[in-house]
């Protein structure tokens, strides 16, 4: 067993040494990676525009607010190639978002994971520099 | 009569000779096929025609240890990039893609020879881009990603679809959608006193290779735009570049693409990058309308505000 998970981590490393950087702009000048953010909420809108794609969504605060976040992912041709389609997160649509705060403290963040209703994972995210998508 | 017979075949025969010649030594590059001639359009130029990608694993340069990855990729401090692994795939990794030494094949060490002044400004503007939008590279500013950068790698949107016309050779670039209208009938290039991003291009046949030859660039762009460029990525243009694009169909499914790039001003010498664009007549090109959506300048702005606000000191290379 050790010699496949060494294999399995020297290949990573590999990847995130060798593979292009996706994200339009750098991570870091936007977002902070020690914010991690977990929203849940109701999709208002997707926006499948360049160079990347916004999920707005309504997320009710512990006090009862309602604040309406803006969720960067990536490029239409990029979150298309990875099983998203514009019937993925239809308006009303309660989703789950993993992602990393806006570094000037609104409600943006970057998009991670996007857990659907019936459970399933889509990857939103425009940065793979962010904290948790080293590739 | 007959001397003229005999010159002409002796002269088909160097041809044959000659072409025989270049097969082989394409062979011996593991690349294209001694039988294999390309396509011609209806006008009989070599048919470049379709959808390409010039996705890659190859890194841009030999890696070394003086290198900064992490300033390259527009994070300084290094504090984004997490150790996590994913499970998610990418357009680039969900690729077979071979892994070569190097896009960057001349000078022979990998290493693109760039003057230190370039290596400055760049550091400069990659450390500063929370503080002026010209701070960023065209790229990130949706106005182009150069020429040739324009072809360099990149993770998403590097599809190309290549039409010919009578005269004419015409690249759709899907990322920042952008078109280039390339004229084969020999004009000179346009005056000194007009300068372009991308510069002004010339291209004519040299057997099956497209030569595209470019001068008259602007001093307001960058070789190359985006991190998979690595050392490269926001090292400036001066007007004095110059870059011959060469453009050769090996195969059905592949184009061998190489850019020689002369800019007195910013390198030391001449450089060459080598890279093959694979034909994917599945791939879709999509729309890039890239100011649509492109909240990254007053995004990264505000960030830089904030620090301000916070009392953070700005940073000083």
């Amino acid at each position: 067993m050790r010699a496949p998970l060494f294999m399995a981590a020297a290949s990573l490393v590999v990847l995130a040494a060798g593979a292009p950087l996706v994200a339009h702009h750098a991570f870091a000048a936007e977002f902070d990676g020690t914010k991690p953010v977990t929203l849940t909420g109701t999709v208002t809108k997707m926006d499948w525009i360049n160079p990347h794609a916004w999920l707005h969504m309504d997320v009710k605060g512990p006090d009862g607010k309602v604040e309406s976040w803006m969720v960067e992912g990536g490029a239409p041709n990029a979150l298309l190639r990875r099983g998203w389609n514009r019937r993925s997160v239809p308006p009303g649509t309660v989703v789950t978002v993993e992602g990393f705060r806006a570094k000037d403290g609104s409600t943006r963040a970057s998009g991670g994971a996007v857990t659907l209703p019936d459970g399933r994972k889509l990857f939103i995210g425009a940065s793979p520099d962010a904290p948790g998508e080293g590739k | 009569m007959r001397t003229r017979t005999r010159l002409s075949l002796a002269l088909a025969a160097a041809l044959v000779a000659l072409a025989l010649a270049a097969a082989a030594a394409q062979n011996q590059n593991g690349e294209g096929s001694a039988e294999w001639t390309p396509p011609r359009t209806p006008d009989g130029q070599p048919d470049l025609q379709g959808i390409w990608t010039s996705y890659t694993a190859t890194p841009f340069e030999v890696p070394d240890a003086s290198d900064n990855p992490a300033l390259y990729s527009g994070d300084p401090d290094g504090t984004g990039r997490g150790t996590g692994p994913s499970s998610f795939l990418n357009d680039t990794i969900d690729r077979k893609l071979t892994k070569g030494r190097s896009l960057v094949v001349d000078p022979p060490n990998g290493r693109v020879p760039i003057m230190s002044w370039a290596e400055e400004r760049r550091t400069y503007k990659l450390l500063h881009i929370q503080d002026h939008w010209e701070n960023h590279t065209a790229w990130e500013r949706c106005i182009t990603r150069g020429v040739p950068g324009g072809i360099f790698p990149t993770g998403y949107g590097a599809g190309y679809q290549i039409l010919q016309g009578p005269g004419y050779v015409a690249i759709v670039y899907e990322m920042i959608h952008e078109a280039r209208i390339i004229p084969l009938d020999g004009r000179p290039h346009a005056g000194s006193s007009i300068r372009l991003w991308n510069g002004d291009s010339r291209g004519r046949w040299e057997g099956d290779t497209l030569v595209v030859d470019i001068t008259n660039y602007n001093d307001k762009g960058s070789l190359a735009t985006n991190a998979a460029s690595q050392r490269v990525r926001a090292i400036p243009q001066s007007e004095a570049l110059h870059v011959v694009e060469r453009f050769t169909r090996v195969d059905e499914n592949t184009i061998d693409y190489e850019a020689t790039i002369e800019d007195p001003k910013v390198f030391t010498a001449p450089w060459r990058v080598a890279m093959p664009l694979h034909r994917e007549p599945d791939y879709q090109i999509f729309e890039y309308a890239c100011h649509e959506g492109n909240l990254a300048i007053p995004n990264t702005l505000s960030a830089g505000r904030a620090r301000d606000k916070a009392g953070a000191t700005r940073r000083t290379p």
